[in-house]
């Protein structure tokens, strides 16, 4: 499974990506202790000058590369936990309205309609600014908009699963409703959900960075959307301010999609192959 | 007159397709007395699944009174008739079809002694094993996955499940039909000991007059939704009455019996 899942070239380098975001994330405590947000240095020192200070500083004097460490942190959390978010969401809800049918359906379906409809930065923008920013706030505003998509594949996949045999002979047993619902016909309606979630954690970084970007994001975190804007002040003298945590991002989004889209097709050479 | 385990009168059932209906089930009636096998003939739709899951409410009838147990069966909703389940069991055609993909054996046992508090927790495993050793199971298959035992394990797993409950009726809908020729007699064989020791009634659901008439002791054949005739299963089949009867019976190529056993 892991042999075949790592065959493609580019699912290889997606999850090579992946882990070294990972063991960034990891240990950023651990080779920059402290406040990443400390002044290190003198400010606006330039990349490969000084080999303490290896991607230079920043206008306020701080450690570039200790701040693209702890960023990684929050984009991985922020969209981890975003997408862990969206899925349990979407897939309840889904799961309520393809199991329950009828006016509750209905009634949920509208629902995930008008939350599709609106821009999910636009809902995750107006959330933030209304709630505050922070970490959790962040999150929960992400996976505001993002749990439509989860819904509707749950919701159609609940579809068909529930006239099977299997579904029957629950309910011939006595199991409740409720029980049938989540843990006869849910887990079996996983499968197309989960591959949602490479795009929900891209999709997740991505609003993150917008949204500290725009002053938005947890004020007490480093994150790459901050700094991007942080460095758009000196764009002109030191650009590389906003392009290293630039090409942070676009490396991110870049390696979970692809390890992401390994994943759902390693998966589908599985299920073609039992 | 007396009271019958099983009473149904005038169960109609029509489903919609495209614009017009069809009668999938009309002016059906018929009883069954404990200890007593019924099958249920008749060709590819005629609405012998149909009346099988208008009995289990898998579905609702348009008309008709269903009396099981001397209750009013259909006025039955929500807990109560998630407790009153218990007395009427089912077993699916396609075996691997009738379980979650993601059970294990053991699992699939302990759902029915769970959910109406045959056994506590710790007492389960051992009614599990009890179970599987009454349906001629090895104890060991308990914590396989459903779909990694054989079609005939699995059937017998479908069959502890619906005995878990102390049911009174087991519908068997096509419950055979899916497994090769020995097997199959083995199974009818631990259907007829299970009626003989612990008085279950049957509904057997079949179109292969063979088995009905070694098998069960009444037949009624369905065509096209209604029942054309019924009554002891050798003399309906030895001499049918109806036109749907007689082809049924033409179409039987060699009237054959499963091993030794008899229903009568
Ligand atoms: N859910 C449904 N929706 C629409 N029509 C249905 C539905 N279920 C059954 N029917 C129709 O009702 C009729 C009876 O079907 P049923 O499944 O009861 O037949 P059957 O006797 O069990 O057939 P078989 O021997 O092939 O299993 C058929 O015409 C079938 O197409
Ligand atoms: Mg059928």
């Amino acid at each position: 499974m892991r042999g075949r899942f790592l065959q493609t070239p580019e699912a290889m380098a997606g999850t090579a990506i992946l882990v070294l975001l990972a063991t960034m994330a990891l240990a950023a405590p651990l080779i920059f202790p402290g406040d990443p947000l400390r002044i290190a240095g003198p400010a606006l020192v330039p990349p490969f000058q000084d080999w303490t200070l290896p991607l230079g500083t920043d206008r306020l004097g701080r450690d570039v590369l200790a701040e693209l460490f702890h960023g990684a942190r929050t984009s991985l959390v922020v969209g981890l936990a975003a997408a862990a978010a969206s899925l349990a969401v979407g897939a309840v809800i889904g799961t309520l309205a393809g199991f329950a049918g009828g006016l509750a359906d209905e009634a949920l379906m509208r629902l995930t309609d008008a939350f599709q409809t609106v821009p999910g930065f636009l809902l995750a923008l107006a959330f933030v600014s209304i709630v505050g920013p922070s970490l959790s706030v962040v999150v929960m505003a992400i996976a505001l908009s993002a749990w439509t998509g989860p819904a509707r594949i749950a919701r159609a996949e609940v579809l068909s699963i529930r006239e099977r045999d299997f579904v029957a002979g629950a309910r011939v047993v006595g199991m409740h409703p409720l029980e049938i619902a989540f843990r006869e016909v849910l887990p079996n309606a996983l499968p197309p959900v989960l591959a949602l979630s490479s795009i929900i954690v891209a999709q997740a970084i991505l609003i993150e960075a917008a949204l500290s970007f725009l002053g938005l994001g947890d004020p007490n975190r480093v994150t790459w959307g901050g700094m991007v804007a942080e460095g758009r002040t000196v764009l002109r003298t030191a650009p590389f301010l906003s392009i290293v945590p630039g090409i942070a991002l676009v490396v991110t989004v870049l390696g979970v999609y692809l390890a992401g889209e390994g994943a759902v097709e390693s998966a589908a050479v599985k299920k073609g192959l039992s | 007159m007396a009271e019958h385990l099983l009473t149904v009168d005038g169960l109609a059932k029509r489903f919609r397709r495209g614009d017009s209906t069809v009668a999938a089930a009309e002016a059906i009636s018929f009883h069954i007395d404990a200890a007593e096998t019924l099958a249920l003939a008749g060709p590819s739709g005629s609405g012998k699944s149909t009346v099988a899951r208008l009995l289990l409410r898998l579905i609702e009838p348009d008309a008709g009174s269903v009396t099981f147990e001397g209750e009013n069966w259909l006025a039955l909703e929500g807990a109560p008739l998630r407790t009153h389940r218990a007395k009427m069991q089912m077993v699916f055609q396609d075996p691997l079809a009738a379980f979650n993909p993601r059970a294990t054996v053991a699992r699939v046992l302990d759902d029915p002694l769970r959910i109406h508090r045959i056994a506590p927790r710790a007492e389960r495993p051992r009614r599990i094993a009890g179970l599987l050793e009454r349906v001629g199971l090895s104890t060991d298959l308990a914590g396989r996955a459903v779909h990694e035992v054989s079609g005939g394990q699995r059937q017998r797993v479908a069959i502890a499940r619906a005995i878990a409950t102390k049911p009174s009726l087991i519908v068997l809908d096509e419950a055979v039909s899916a497994l090769d020729v020995s097997v199959r007699g083995k199974i009818l064989e631990l259907l007829a000991d299970l009626q003989r020791t612990d008085g279950i009634a049957y509904l057997f659901i079949s179109h292969d007059l063979g088995l009905v008439r070694v098998f069960a002791h009444r037949v009624a054949i369905l065509d096209g939704g209604r029942l054309a005739e019924q009554g002891d299963a050798r003399a309906v089949i030895d001499a049918p009455q109806s036109a749907v009867g007689k082809a049924l019976v033409a179409a039987t190529p060699k009237l054959h019996g499963f091993t030794g056993q008899d229903a009568s």
